[in-house]
């Protein structure tokens, strides 16, 4: 984006917000038009110890939301019957980022400039209402499940980690694709009551989660270990050069690669559920090692890899309850069962494992997630409002297993007799995976002062299989009907051991010389 | 004795001077006594006004507007003694009206179910709505604290409307700290004889909310069922934008403040709880001013412009109620509830701190009665255009909005409602209020 569209976006907004009579909130054009945003500045402070932190990221982004309601009552446009068309509207979300820290820092991102700006129409969607029946058309977020933030159900749209990972706001990296989302509202069936069939169809809008592996980038992913490229290989004791041709084989955006599915949800006493399937491709991209096409040439070792997303399958039911008397509780269950899961194969397997030794499978997984919620007292910390608690635990298990799946690479110094060599780096993975993974979390907000413009958060992750977690502790302050300032405090930590678990946790960001404490302060103005 | 002229000056100043001093001393005395008692805001002091100041003053002639002057001849008579902190200030201009007469709708009553009674703890089995459950409370009724109570929560026009409301939360000095716009809307299910929707008689009435700002808070949506049976807690689900789904919401937590505001759930219309929870007493009538049939919605005045100010009133026959938690947990000694003995609708509520007795919450609430919504329509929402004739002949009143005072912390809550009245067809209803609408939002 250049300047002058940065400073004509700012001075309509800006515009918007000053000249509007009604500002305090959403801006009315006519009567049909409502306008909304926000402006952030958001600062990211990295230290790996406790000093010494620096500038990762100083994101600035601007976002405007609107939304037009251009058929009401049977009407379009005022004046157009539009038959069994009750209502209409167009929404859209637009967002411009702008990351100066490439500017401000040119010492240690190595020239890398991706993520350094982004101008995007993010959402534009039509609805339409005709009872029974509502239809969403466009580009769009779809979010199923009853877990928060985990990738169980919650797998239409796919994530955009490379910017902060999953430490964001999930409706802000989901990545929107263009699909149709039909909703028919049965209401009571049978013992069934609340009762509705949704649809989904993603014609040809197929994105894997986008991941940043350029070292240069804050938040790249290069696996545990250094944050290098790997630019060796040693083949029989001798260093050659590593060059990698890796081959995206991503699906097209074609109507023969379409994704959809569908789900029905209910009430059936006092339980609220859900049946899932959906029919996608995986967002997790997986690597091929296409051994077949590697060769030596002089001191160079050519290797292929193929990236691919396999065609998944997923089944899932969900549920909830409150259980009002005893526990004051509410209680959560998602489970899935997925054919199709990406999976590394060491490059020591037998036939038998990877007959095409590709080091590559795919793999059926269940997931079992159940979450308590619960409004609580602690009058000693707050005797006006309750803390609102919320507890998570992820159980996922491969269905296939075998103890040659591999986790997390790491990417290390190349040694020949127990001597580094300068400058050399070599891509390694030791790591096996369970067949059962776990982690846990919990948070706990709750707010204070003269109407609740204080609002303190703690959220917590563990996995105990490799005893990595992170903490993060938020503060949010409302200081006008405008103004919000947030500061995030990441800590990532392990408990013990060397084991690395599959959730990116202390285990891999608490260890030394990949440490990512930060701190996050944010500008937000909204209106 | 020698007369001299000094000595008699002497005296005369001398006496000049201590007669001036004990006025002085007695207008102080009068003074801080009078602050004293106005700022008594425990339990016991409006036990006193209740039990001790009736029967109040004579009818007030329309059209009179009461100040602060009025102090001790009208308004510590009329206003609850809690209140006094905050509603008689210098400057203030009330409003009296005639006492009105307000009809309920022509067929209230008619299509009651006569299978209904109250079980051992006061709680309500087998009504089904369509008029009032206890039309004649007797006060010698061992049960009539419950029975208004229900009444109240039975009370015609307490559903089928749209509500667009603005909230503001003020600190001391009128200092505003959040502005909040929502709209809610709500249908009633059960209509006595029968249900709105037929196969759904077991739902007395649900309610969908929507807020519109701040950006934080846009798009937070909340549908909420209520059942005939009131021993069942009601279904809640709330959809968060930033998470962009719905999650079922608890109901039993009623007593921690929500959003910011200074109020909590169980206050809601004077009593949003569950009568088995709480120890009930009839307290008798009483007569106090309230904003029954308000013009518009009132201005808000006083020293924190947390009150209403310029507005109408009314001197009304309130039954009083004193409710008091059960649980040693609840952060309430005890609640006390006036509802208009005419119409049930709830004018003042006083809660009190378990901790000392002192008030910690109240509310009062401004209401206006559907048929004068031709000749004095209330105002417009700032951001929701309305056609207020369709409120017309319901024969209802409908919340024009409240204040809600938090006493200790000090904070007020004060809220304008925008209300329509909106009687959905059953077809209707069943898509608003359903499930399906809470899986997407605005965004």
């Amino acid at each position: 984006m250049n300047t002058k569209n940065l400073k004509q976006i700012v001075l309509l907004l800006l515009g918007s917000v000053l000249f509007s009579t009604h500002a305090w909130g959403i801006i009315d054009i006519g009567e049909d038009i409502e306008l909304e945003g926000v402006i952030k500045a958001q600062n990211i402070f990295r230290a790996s110890g406790f000093h010494g932190g620096k500038l990762i990221q100083q994101r600035n982004t601007a976002q405007l939301d609107g939304k037009y309601y251009f058929l009401r009552e049977n009407q379009a446009f005022g004046r157009f019957s539009a038959g069994p068309i009750e209502e209409a509207t167009f929404t859209f979300s637009a967002r411009g980022v702008y990351d100066s820290v490439y500017d401000l820092r040119d010492d240690v991102f190595n020239g890398a400039s991706g993520g350094k700006s982004e101008y995007k129409l993010r959402e534009a969607f039509i609805d339409f209402v005709a009872p029974p029946f509502t239809l969403r058309l466009g580009r769009q977020q779809i979010v199923w499940g009853e877990t928060d933030n985990f990738r169980a159900l919650d797998i239409i749209n796919p994530l955009d980690l490379s910017w902060h990972w999953t430490r964001e706001s999930w409706e802000d990296i989901r990545i929107p694709l263009w699909m149709a989302r039909g909703i028919y509202d049965i209401g009571k069936i049978g013992p069934f009551d609340e009762s509705f069939l949704e649809v989904v169809w993603v014609p040809a809008d197929v994105r894997p989660n986008k991941i940043t592996t350029d070292p240069g980038r804050p938040w790249a992913y290069t696996g545990a270990g250094l944050a290098e490229r790997a630019n060796s290989t040693i083949v029989d004791g001798e260093i050659l050069n590593l060059n990698v041709d890796v081959r995206d084989l991503s699906p097209s955006n074609k109507l023969s690669n379409g994704q959809g599915g569908f789900r029905f949800k209910a009430i059936w006493s006092d339980i609220e559920f859900s049946f899932n399937y959906y029919y996608g491709f995986s967002s997790s991209t997986g690597s091929r090692v296409r051994s077949d096409l590697a060769e030596i040439i002089d001191d160079t070792y050519y290797s292929v890899i193929e990236r691919v997303n396999p065609r998944t399958h997923t089944v899932g039911l969900t549920a909830s309850f409150t259980e009002e008397k005893f526990t004051q509780s509410i209680f959560r269950l998602e489970t899935t069962f997925t054919k199709g899961i990406p999976v590394s194969i060491a490059s020591d397997a037998p036939l038998s494992v990877d007959p095409d030794r590709d080091q590559f499978d795919t793999a059926w997984q269940s997931v079992i997630a159940l979450g308590i919620d619960r409004p609580t007292w602690i009058r000693a910390l707050n005797n006006k409002s309750t803390f609102f608690i919320s507890t998570q635990i992820f159980w996922r298990r491969f269905l296939d297993y075998n103890n040659f799946y591999l986790g997390t690479s790491a990417v290390i110094p190349a040694r020949i007799n127990n001597e580094v060599i300068p400058e050399r780096f070599i891509r390694t993975n030791t790591n096996r995976r369970d067949r059962d993974e776990f982690v846990f979390t919990f948070s706990a907000s709750t707010n204070y002062g003269a109407g609740g413009r204080w609002k303190p958060r703690v959220v917590l992750a563990f996995d105990p299989l490799s005893t990595g977690g992170y903490n993060k502790l938020t503060l949010e302050y409302l200081h006008s009907k405008h103004l919000v300032l947030k500061v995030d405090q990441y800590f990532y930590w392990r408990l013990n051991g060397q084991e690395q678990g599959p959730w990116n946790l202390g285990d891999l960001w608490g260890e030394a010389g990949n440490r990512r404490a930060e701190t996050v302060l944010n500008f937000i103005f909204q209106f | 004795m020698k007369n001299s002229p000094f000595s008699h000056a002497k005296w005369a100043r001398h006496f000049l001077s201590n007669t001036i001093l004990a006025s002085l001393m007695a207008t102080l005395f009068v003074l801080s006594a009078t602050t004293i008692a106005a700022e008594d805001q425990s339990y016991q002091a409006l036990r006193d006004w209740i039990d001790n100041s009736r029967p109040g003053p004579q009818a007030i002639e329309a059209g009179r507007h009461l100040t602060e002057k009025d102090r001790v001849s009208v308004l510590e008579s009329l206003i609850p003694h809690s209140a006094w902190k905050y509603y008689i200030f210098d400057g203030m201009d009330m409003e009296v009206a005639t006492t009105g007469h307000y009809p309920a709708p022509d067929d209230w009553g008619k299509s009651v179910a006569s299978d209904y009674a109250l079980d051992e703890e006061g709680t309500l089995v087998g009504f089904t709505g369509g008029g009032f459950p206890f039309p004649i409370i007797e006060a010698d009724d061992k049960l009539a604290a419950q029975k208004v109570i229900w009444n109240m929560l039975w009370r015609p026009g307490k559903g089928d409307y749209v509500m667009p409301m603005v909230t503001w939360l003020r600190s001391e000095g009128g200092k505003l700290d959040r502005v909040m716009e929502f709209t809610a809307t709500n249908t009633t299910f059960a209509h006595g004889d029968h249900s709105l929707i037929p196969g759904y008689e077991e739902v007395k009435s649900k309610s969908v909310s929507e807020f519109r700002s701040p950006r934080d808070m846009a798009g937070f949506k909340n549908l909420s069922i209520e059942y005939i049976d009131h021993h069942k807690e009601n279904s809640g689900w709330i959809y968060m934008p930033a998470q962009r789904k719905p999650r079922r919401s608890l109901a039993s937590e009623r007593t921690g403040e929500v959003n910011g505001k200074d109020s909590i759930r169980e206050d809601s219309n004077g009593f949003g709880g569950k009568v088995y929870e709480n120890d009930w007493t009839y307290l008798g009538k009483r007569k106090v001013l309230a904003t029954i049939n308000v013009r518009t919605n009132p201005e808000f005045g006083g020293p924190h412009q947390w009150v209403p100010h310029n507005a109408r009133w009314e001197v009304r026959d309130a039954h009083v109620l004193l409710i008091q938690p059960k649980t040693k947990n609840h952060p309430y000694s005890g609640r006390i509830v006036f509802v208009d003995a005419e119409t049930y609708w709830t004018h003042w509520m006083f809660a009190f701190d378990k901790k000392d007795d002192q008030l910690l919450r109240m509310n009062q609430h401004f209401l206006k009665y559907s048929e004068y919504y031709d000749i004095e329509p209330p105002e417009q929402a700032p951001f929701f255009k309305q056609d207020y004739s369709k409120s017309l002949g319901a024969q209802v009143f409908l919340h024009l909005g409240q204040t809600d005072i938090h006493a200790k912390k000090p904070h007020a809550s004060l809220t304008h409602c925008y209300t329509n009245r909106r009687e959905y067809t059953a077809a209707r209803a069943k898509q608003v209020f359903s499930l399906r609408n809470m899986a997407s939002g605005r965004r």
